[in-house]
């Protein structure tokens, strides 16, 4: 049976991530806090048992969550197909790869490639109309910051900045 | 007060506060318009850049964002039928059968002096209010800044979209993220894995750009439709629909109050308010002023009523330092960056900042009258903007403001995570607004329990022995057990709904 992308499977997914963090913070306590010293103590020292209580009171609150998901209270018929899901999750790498190249490339190249990138995501075509919207806006906003806030903008290995 | 505003008048009347002020009235008008973005989002978007202002700059510009974002999710909602913002869902009602009559440009102008007449009265609310509120609070102790800070979070995940459980879990999970960094008592470090980064904890901004933002840019890419343009014709209003909305008086009073008063109430905010404002305008209403088919009462109410939240939620915003909503917790983040504590000891510290932020919120309606009017052919032009070229841009705009923040590669990765949940938390149906809540709430909830604990000599007693914390405690309890229970009866009706329908079924 093929696993569809429903309302219900995010759900799941997102009890998941709630226990892997709780689990986390427990982990966490046990071992970083604990060799620490703050894990024991009054209220001053001890840095851990305010995490541990909030971690108790998710775990609560999501062991209910889980329960109601098992007895079927919430359930969904909404199904989309993994193929919608394709534009969304090549936008997120998309932007992944602009934060990994902004770096190096420096903001006045990664960021025009993003923009036409993006745009061309979003089912742009003709050239003109992403070229120029893509250097006008790139340009602006670096005026904006560089200039107008003093900001300066990661210049990569090209040390691209412009004296505004 | 007056003393206050004296002082703070000299930090707002300078060119830049006022300046900022109208261009965050413009900007918020234009977020406010567009649907799928709204004041909250516009605010996330300017505040990298608010943050490197003067504070009464900072705060007018912000302030303008949330005062024009309110008013904006009208002229959609009048012209296309689709609300702006979740705000401006009780305006269709009346707006946009107005526009089907040929009064597009009335409808648009009742709306927008509306707004700034509901905004100006919420700041009324305001000016007279917070600081009775800050002077009563100025006697809590740490056990009752503890309850006050769980009755916000509690608030808020009770009337947020989705389940109050969702809700708690989310607002859990918003309180576990501000323990990442340095613990303040123990200077020890917690959830920091070795790194340099992480010592100071994740920046509010990076984070509320993240879950708002990055997650709904990518909800709209899902979403498609990205190269349609709306056909929507041009509407040019005049100032003679101020004196149209005059003429609805009593109504502009008793909507602007609702609204104050459901802004002021943590969790509450504009959509409850603008549809409790309708709700009672339509139910003293003669029947010959036909609401529901394009009566100008229907606008005057739900937009002045909207607005006037966005007063009244500052009151426990800055009184407290507990936010009504998520646009103020966004705001009050924006004063804790700024190097300012919201609560009672702002208002005797620095009076001017905070009669500055009067003033500057005032001015900001007022403002909305003019640029609003004169402006709504531009508005409506903005209208007809492409998604594919309005999602690069807030994507470029989220990622160069949170870089500007400390010019950190970091915050950007941390933003990106935080889009990751949110778009996760969005798919299971989870609110948002918890989460920024309990990420703001969080150090001043750890804080003052830690030393209620310090000070207590028999434990958590001590939450119950003073009469305020245990008032608070007590309307905690209330608010989950109200909650669940409105929850109970909503799946009782729900159920009885469907019975006639499963017995036709079954018969059939």
């Amino acid at each position: 049976m093929a696993i569809q992308p429903t309302l219900r499977l995010a759900e799941w997914c997102t009890v998941a991530l709630f226990v892997g963090l709780i689990l986390l913070v427990f982990q966490q306590i046990a071992t970083d806090m604990a060799a620490q010293g703050i894990a024991s103590g009054g209220p001053y020292d001890n840095g851990a048992a305010y995490p541990q209580g909030v971690a108790i009171i998710l775990g609560v609150l999501v062991l209910v969550q889980a329960g109601l998901l098992v007895a079927g209270r919430k359930v969904a018929s909404e199904t989309t197909s993994w193929g919608e899901l394709v534009r969304p999750a090549a936008l997120i790498a998309l932007f992944a790869l602009y934060l990994g190249m902004l770096g190096w490339l420096g903001y006045h190249i990664a960021t025009p490639l993003m923009l036409a990138g993006v745009m061309l995501l979003c089912g742009l075509r003709r050239p003109v109309a992403i070229i120029l919207p893509t250097l006008g806006v790139s340009f602006g906003l670096a005026w904006i910051f560089e200039a107008w806030l003093k900001i300066v903008l990661p210049g990569g290995i090209f040390h691209l900045n412009i004296a505004w | 007060m007056i003393q206050a505003l004296m002082s703070g008048l000299d930090l707002m009347w300078t060119p830049l506060s006022l300046g900022l002020t109208v261009l965050g009235v413009v900007f918020g008008l234009i977020v406010g318009a567009l649907p799928g973005l709204g004041p909250l989002m516009g605010i996330v978007l300017m505040l990298p850049v608010a943050i490197t202002l003067p504070p009464v700059a900072a705060m007018g510009f912000l302030i303008a964002i949330a005062v024009g974002g309110s008013c904006g999710g009208s002229i959609s909602a009048i012209l296309l039928r689709i609300p702006g913002t979740p705000l401006a869902a009780a305006t269709l009602l009346d707006g946009y059968p107005m526009a089907q009559n040929g009064r597009a440009a009335d409808a648009t102008g009742i709306a927008i002096s509306a707004s700034a007449l509901g905004g100006l009265f919420g700041g009324i609310v305001l000016i007279f209010f917070s600081p009775l509120l800050a002077s009563f609070a100025s006697q809590f102790a740490p056990p009752e800044y503890t309850m006050l800070a769980l009755t916000g979070l509690i608030a808020i995940a009770v009337v947020s979209e989705g389940s109050l459980l969702k809700g708690l879990i989310v607002g859990a999970m918003g309180l576990l993220i501000a323990t990442i960094g340095t613990d303040e008592f123990s200077t020890g470090y917690r959830f920091t894995f070795g790194s340099y980064d992480m010592l100071n904890g994740f920046h509010i901004v990076a984070i509320v750009v993240g879950v708002f933002a990055i997650s709904e840019m990518t909800m709209q890419v899902a979403s498609g439709g990205l190269n349609d343009r709306p056909a929507v014709g041009a509407v040019r209003p005049s100032f003679r629909t101020f004196l149209l909305t005059l003429k609805h008086w009593v109504n502009l009073i008793r909507s602007s109050a609702i609204g104050a008063f459901f802004g002021a109430l943590p969790g509450a905010g504009g959509t409850i308010s603008s549809f409790a404002a309708y709700a009672a305008a339509s139910a003293v209403a003669k029947p010959e002023e036909g609401y529901g088919k394009g009566a100008e009462g229907g606008v005057v109410a739900t937009e002045s009523a909207n607005n006037a939240t966005v007063g009244g939620s500052l009151v426990p915003s800055l009184a407290l330092g507990v936010p009504g909503d998520a646009s103020s917790a966004v705001l009050i983040g924006a004063l804790l960056i700024l190097g300012f504590f919201p609560g009672p000891q702002m208002f005797q510290q620095q009076p001017e900042i905070v009669g500055g932020v009067f003033l500057v919120y005032l001015f900001s309606n007022v403002a909305l009258l003019f640029v609003g009017i004169l402006a709504t052919p531009v508005f409506v032009w903005v209208l007809r903007l492409k998604k594919s070229y309005l999602i690069p841009v807030v994507l470029l705009l989220c990622a160069i403001g949170t870089f500007a923040l400390q010019a950190s590669v970091f915050d950007l990765w941390v933003m990106l995570g935080f889009g990751l949940l949110g778009i996760l938390l969005r798919l299971g149906n989870y609110p948002l607004a918890p989460l920024v809540i309990g990420a703001i709430l969080g150090p001043l909830l750890e804080n003052n329990l830690r030393r209620s604990l310090l000070i207590s000599r028999e434990g958590f007693w001590i939450f119950l022995d003073r009469p305020v914390a245990a008032t608070l405690v007590a309307a905690n309890v209330l608010l989950i057990l109200g909650a669940l229970w409105m929850g109970y009866r909503r799946r009782q009706l729900k159920k009885k709904m469907q019975e006639p329908n499963n017995t036709a079924t079954r018969s059939a």
